[in-house]
């Protein structure tokens, strides 16, 4: 059995090759040309090559030398985080801005495990609020405070 | 003297009201974000961009300047009273400022930093107007085999001067000039990598992508660590250095402020290297190495000094080259873009208003930092008592609600959320974001450099060595990368992180 000495270079070289392989999937069909008259193929073909091969390097050397392990993940806040950029993008154009600004507050304020709710319901309530204020106020963007477009 | 007289007009355009309104707006951001550890000046800069889309061009670069010099003195108070780095450039001072704190002497450190960023704020301005329009006119000779050169330099300094794994860093590189490719390609108008998604065909935007990058997974990673109450080491006590001090830190100052002076210009030196390099001369200098880890007063000097004077001649290659040789500059190149500047050298010639007025704000915003820096320090230890659990929400929702703002396009904040995830993962990973994100702005420019270059020679790549100052530049890279290789080299490089 092989063991990974290296566990963060070992997925970084994993995650290298990934990225390399889809690039190279993709852009199968781009014209690559040649180094004097470049195709629009012609980087990212080379370059994802590139990244394939330092992927595999890493991962390699990753079995061989010892490095530090990846450091543990807390779902909770991770997941809170990336929950609230999306409501975001899924509430602004609906429901306007100010209720989109307090519901993803209330949700990213779920991802600190020390959140005191009447807190966070006055912060949420103090962004929505500032939010208007300086986006649409101060700097006149074209968003609508309130809406319901459903 | 030209430049007296092109430096009055600058001052005339940086002093207008609304100018300055802007500087100390710039300033007191920077300072902020510079005092509080766990944002940094890149998620800043990209979370105010979309504000600066109302701005003229002169106040709004004059503001995203100030918050990169203001975060440099910002992040010395966190680092000397807390052994935290407020920012990643103060990550040294935390060693001697906190022990000199804990000697009751934390307001004479504060003040040592300060004066020592602002003297060498004033001698980086005055290098930047003096060289910049000769380095600008000397630029002018440059065509396409010169900036493709200059672009690859930059890329493999980024990476010799990463911190961490030199490979790696090669890695993110590739991968940003990958991502960096997005979208039409400028020849044969074809599409690439857009899966489809017309808000793809320009490329991917920059915005999300440093927004998600550094700003989010800061949180992210942030959240991932015990949160905790922050507490003051020491009283700041009497802002007065002694005699002695002074007599100690001023060498130092001035060695820090050539040292960060020369690193800034160089591509990806800038305000982090700057810091270390000054640290490691010092201690190496110093009659007296022992004190140092102990409250030596040159190991606050020197470093503090030097990465002021490396955030601000950092701005010398964007200035007259339009080439970003750090992350900060690859985002000031994105305001000058939605500005609809070009950045190059043709800023000095067309808009001397601009570059003028930018210099002459620089000036003007140290001063007001060491205003703002020392007698209000007061207002900035409180500030640092606000918990984490309040400060990210707000963080949140700036950059949600700044990346929709771009383009009302709800597909950049699905986006966002992408590059959050990812930069995530890089962080835990221990890959750099750095080089990904220079990798990503220049990934366009060197292939339309490359391809211009082949027109140009009618396909011969020679042409890259037979004209003398690309040629100069590639040998510059080669020794580059013959640096990395050399273990010798590689020895002092770990122990220079290392400390």
């Amino acid at each position: 059995m092989i063991r990974v000495k290296n566990p963060q270079d070992f997925w970084a070289g994993l995650l290298f090759i990934a990225f390399g392989a889809a690039a190279l999937w993709f852009g199968r069909d781009f014209p690559v040309g040649t180094a004097m008259k470049m195709g629009p193929g012609y980087l990212p073909l080379y370059l994802s090559w590139g990244v394939v091969g330092i992927g595999a390097f890493v991962t390699l050397r990753a079995l061989a030398i010892e490095g530090p392990a990846v450091e543990p993940s807390r779902i909770r806040p991770q997941v809170f985080i990336l929950l609230a950029i999306v409501v975001f993008g899924l509430m602004i154009e609906r429901f306007g801005l100010a209720p989109a600004v307090a519901v993803i507050a209330l949700i990213a304020s779920f991802a600190s495990y020390e959140m005191k709710i009447i807190e966070s319901l006055v912060l949420a309530a103090g962004l929505a609020a500032a939010s208007i204020l300086l986006f649409i106020y101060l700097l006149a963007q074209s968003m609508d405070p309130w809406a319901w477009n459903i | 003297m030209e430049v007296f007289q092109n430096l009055a007009a600058g001052f005339g355009a940086a002093a207008t009201p609304w100018n300055l309104l802007f500087c100390l707006f710039g300033c007191l951001i920077g300072t902020l974000i510079g005092v509080l550890p766990g944002i940094g000046p890149i998620a800043t800069i990209a979370m105010l961009l979309p504000i600066t889309f109302g701005l003229d061009p002169l106040g709004a670069l004059i503001m995203l300047a100030g918050i990169y010099y203001g975060a440099q003195y910002g992040g010395s108070t966190t680092a000397i009273l807390m052994r935290l780095p407020g920012e990643s450039s103060s990550v040294v001072t935390c060693i001697d400022g906190y022990q000199m704190a804990l000697k009751g002497r934390a307001g004479s450190a504060l003040a040592i930093a300060a004066g020592g960023s602002f003297f060498a704020g004033c001698v980086a301005t005055v290098l930047i107007a003096a060289f910049a329009p000769i380095l600008a006119s000397f630029a002018e000779q440059f065509r396409s085999p010169e900036y493709f050169a200059l672009m690859l330099f930059g890329l493999v300094a980024a990476v010799v001067l990463a911190n961490g794994s030199v490979i790696k860093a090669v890695g993110m590189v590739i991968l940003g000039l990958l991502f960096g490719l997005t979208g039409t390609e400028s020849q044969s108008g074809m599409v690439r990598y857009t899966f489809g998604v017309p808000e793809l065909y320009d490329g991917i935007d920059f915005v999300p992508l440093a927004m998600g990058l550094f700003g989010f997974a800061e949180i992210m990673t942030n959240l991932d660590r015990k949160e905790g109450a922050r507490v003051l080491a020491a009283k700041i006590g009497s802002l007065l250095p002694t005699r002695e001090e002074l007599h100690r830190s001023m060498p130092a100052v001035l060695r820090g402020t050539t040292m960060g002076s020369l690193l800034g210009i160089l591509p990806g030196g800038g305000a982090v290297m700057s810091s270390f390099a000054a640290y490691t001369l010092e201690k190496k200098l110093s009659k007296r190495p022992q004190e140092f880890g102990h409250g030596a007063v040159e190991g606050v000097a020197g470093p503090e000094s030097a990465n002021n004077a490396g955030a601000q001649t950092s701005f010398i290659p964007l200035l007259t080259l339009g080439i970003p040789s750090t992350p900060v500059m690859a985002i000031m190149v994105g305001a000058m873009t939605i500005q609809g500047i070009a950045p190059g050298t043709a800023i000095i010639t067309d808009r001397p208003d601009l570059f003028w007025g930018m210099i002459a704000s620089m000036w003007l915003g140290n001063l007001m930092l060491v205003i703002i820096n020392l007698p209000m320090i007061g207002i900035w230890v409180r500030l640092l008592q606000v918990p984490y659990r309040l400060m990210f929400p707000c963080i949140l929702v700036m950059c949600c609600v700044g990346a929709y703002s771009i383009s009302s396009s709800t597909f950049l904040v699905t986006l966002m959320a992408g590059f959050a995830l990812l930069g995530y993962v890089f962080a835990k990973l221990g890959c750099e974001a750095a080089p990904f994100l220079l990798g990503f702005v220049l990934g366009p420019l060197m292939e339309e450099n490359f391809r211009r270059s082949m027109v140009l020679s009618f396909g011969d790549p020679s042409i890259f060595v037979v004209r003398p100052i690309s040629a100069t530049i590639l040998v510059a890279t080669l020794g580059l990368v013959l640096l990395i290789v050399l273990p010798q080299f590689r020895k002092t490089r770990d122990v220079a992180f290392q400390e």
